[in-house]
């Protein structure tokens, strides 16, 4: 996918935000609706302690079977009517319109049972009231005609008590105990003519009780149930309220996972969507950094990083062009420098030659000006040392000459062949062997037996190792020692030689100076400054390596290296 | 004539002293010749000399510093360069310091004897 950053982030970000978002918008509307079915319950409950008042009153209406008590009921009935009348027709069809109406018909049953009651009750006192009348009459017939020796009055005397037991008790026993009296009266007197009203109300009594009975039972039942239905809708709220509960809690513990796995997810790819252009970036600076400026930006992404990748490789662009052209001026630079250098070591060379030059003609034309002025005076002997000093400075000038021309390179070109390094060694040592003895130097050789062939020029080679050695003479005056070493390296191909003397040494700062040409620390005649600088070349020549090493009062090494024979460079 | 003025010649080119020695000699001059600058200025300490003419390259002690020692000596004295080479700042720092002349070899005589004179007519005014 190819985003913006922007986007990126957004997604990033909005996801994680939209789930806690969801979560507690879900979980507000479950708990705005547990706030509502509180309500509910609380409706219920109210419901029910209602009913529970009524039937309070009905227990105690039972209990005293007193008209008082029937207005209580009647009371706490409307009272529940009005309760009802009063709920919200919304909270009745939340909670459930078949709940209502089931409670309504109940309470239509209840009032109107307590109703029959009531005219059953008024029917029951009349009843007891002829009861007691009759039972009073034939109380007083029995006292008067005692005629009638079947029936005693102690017999009707129990019966009247048996008889108000039952009216106090109003229970089977005593109803039983009652009934019996009287069929055991039937049995006694079969015909008893003033016995029959007082038989009669005590039978239409205990229809009456009977009657009662069964509109008591009825009444609590249908008090039984208007319990069972406020206690059911209680519980039915409390019910509905703990599964809100479940459920908000199952969805923040949801929420809660989904914010906490897919959240730190999402920041993470977002994060590194946005990073990964930008560590290429960097990963490229760091090539560049390495020197590396042909690296350039990849143009994938086309977000933000797109244009600043353009940029970045435009900026290389024109860097690596910079880098170019300063590596031409600089190139351009380092020319004119060598040119410069080149033109100063020339001013160098020219005014060495013209001082060494200088010095012999001097003294030419010196002599030659003595003999013209002096000629007729002079004698043979001295006529022989002017004309001697003028051939020896000639010779002296013709060699300043043709060293200088040896260093230039211009002079007739060296003859390489294949020789024995070994051998010239030992050849040139005994070209300055008469010098050592004069100087009283000793001369020690450690070389090897074996010869050690190497492409070059005998009479260069000679030279090299000449002027060296007479250099080495001049550093000691009077005595001392020559040590020449040649070690073959087998695995380079080469063999290095070193050239060691006990003389003066040479100071730390001529060390840099003493293979440049004229340079020279003796006297006009004795030293002319090109031997060491010839000695240079030459090794140069041979596609060697010269180097020095020296110890102020103790004494200078030179350290030749040539390559060994090869069959081609001949 | 120069009337035994003290000449001393120094350059490490021995003919140089031998030929100016004998030319200098001719001309009535009293002439020492040396080889190089240490035994010049050791000479200058035990005696007077009137005129020098002195080389500039010399190994350890050059012209310069003979040149130096003569006119911290005596400033009557009178000193004349001659040299193999000699650029325009080596000739200039010789003048400044009091060398009376610079020749650059080879040289004829006749300039050198000359370039005398010059000092010696400057020593009588002096
Ligand atoms: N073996 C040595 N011991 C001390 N100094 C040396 C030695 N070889 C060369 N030098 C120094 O290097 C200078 C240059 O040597 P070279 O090029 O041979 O010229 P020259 O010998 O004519 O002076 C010498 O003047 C001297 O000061
Ligand atoms: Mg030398």
């Amino acid at each position: 996918m190819q985003l913006k950053i922007w986007h990126k982030m957004i997604i990033g970000i909005a996801i994680p935000s939209l789930i806690a978002l969801l979560g507690g918008l879900l979980a507000y509307g479950y708990i705005t609706d547990v706030k509502n079915r509180q309500g509910f319950v609380m409706i219920a409950d109210d419901m029910k302690e209602h009913v529970l008042e009524i039937r309070r009153n009905e227990k105690n209406l039972l209990l005293h079977k007193d008209v008082e008590y029937f207005k209580y009921c009647g009371d706490s009935i409307s009272v529940l009517k009005n309760y009802l009348s009063n709920i919200s027709p919304q909270s009745t069809a939340e909670i459930g319109e078949s709940n209502f109406s089931e409670l309504r018909n109940s309470i239509q049953m209840y009032s109107d049972t307590i109703n029959n009651l009531y005219g059953q009750f008024q029917t029951e006192t009349d009843v007891v009231e002829k009861v007691r009348e009759e039972g009073r009459k034939l109380e007083a017939y029995i006292a008067a005609k005692k005629s009638n020796g079947e029936l005693s009055t102690n017999f009707i005397l129990n019966v009247r008590r048996l008889e108000k037991n039952y009216m106090l008790f109003r229970d089977k026993g005593s109803f039983i105990a009652f009934e019996s009296a009287i069929l055991t009266m039937k049995n006694i007197v079969p015909i008893c003519y003033e016995c029959i009203p007082y038989t009669q109300v005590a039978y239409s009594l205990s229809k009456a009780y009977n009657n009662s009975e069964s509109l008591i039972n009825e009444l609590q039942a249908t008090g039984v149930k208007l319990e069972n239905i406020t206690y059911g809708i209680a519980g039915k709220e409390r019910s509905r309220i703990n599964a809100f509960l479940n459920r908000t809690h199952t969805l923040l513990v949801a929420a809660l996972i989904l914010l906490c796995t897919i959240g730190p997810l999402l920041v993470y790819k977002t994060a590194s969507y946005i990073v990964a252009p930008i560590k290429r970036l960097s990963d490229i600076t760091k090539k560049i950094t390495e020197g590396d400026l042909n690296q350039r930006a990849p143009l994938k992404e086309h977000d933000e990083t797109y244009s600043l990748a353009m940029s970045f490789n435009t900026m290389l662009d024109q860097l690596q062009l910079t880098h170019h052209s300063l590596e031409q001026s600089i190139e351009l630079l380092h020319e004119k420098q060598i040119e410069a250098e080149k033109r100063a070591s020339l001013g160098f060379l020219i005014s060495g030659v013209t001082h060494e030059l200088n010095n012999p003609l001097n003294n030419i034309s010196l002599t030659a000006e003595s003999m013209r002025e002096d000629i007729n005076e002079l004698t043979l002997e001295e006529l022989k040392e002017y004309i001697q000093d003028i051939l020896s400075q000639s010779e002296r000038a013709k060699h300043i000459v043709s060293d200088l021309l040896e260093f230039v390179g211009t002079h007739k070109a060296a003859v390489m062949e294949k020789l024995d390094i070994i051998n010239l060694i030992e050849e040139a040592a005994s070209l300055v062997a008469n010098q050592l003895r004069v100087s009283n130097i000793n001369l020690k050789m450690d070389i090897p037996n074996a010869p050690f062939f190497i492409n070059g020029s005998k009479s260069k080679l000679e030279e090299i190792f000449v002027n060296i050695m007479i250099n080495a003479v001049h550093a000691m005056k009077s005595s001392g020692r020559i040590t020449i070493s040649a070690r073959p390296d087998k695995e380079h191909k080469r063999i290095i030689i070193d050239i060691s003397d006990t003389g003066c040494g040479i100071p730390e700062k001529d060390l840099k100076n003493i293979f440049e040409p004229f340079f020279t620390t003796k006297p006009s005649g004795e030293g002319t400054g090109l031997g060491l600088s010839v000695a240079h070349s030459l090794v140069m020549k041979h596609s060697g390596d010269i180097s020095v090493q020296s110890k102020l009062g103790e004494g200078t090494t030179f350290t030749i290296t040539l390559p060994g024979f090869e069959e081609g460079l001949l | 004539m120069a009337a035994g003025l003290q000449l001393m010649i120094i350059d490490d080119e021995p003919i140089v002293g031998k030929r100016l020695k004998r030319m200098f000699e001719k001309e009535g001059y009293a002439v020492e010749t040396f080889l190089n600058g240490a035994s010049a200025i050791e000479a200058l300490e035990k005696k007077h000399f009137d005129i020098i003419v002195t080389d500039l390259m010399m190994g350890s002690v050059d012209g310069m510093k003979v040149l130096d020692t003569a006119v911290k000596k005596n400033a009557g004295t009178r000193v004349i360069i001659i040299t193999g080479f000699g650029d325009q700042g080596t000739i200039d720092e010789a003048l400044n310091k009091g060398a009376s002349d610079f020749l650059i070899k080879p040289f004829k005589f006749e300039e050198l004897y000359k370039a005398v004179k010059k000092a010696e007519s400057g020593l009588k005014a002096t």
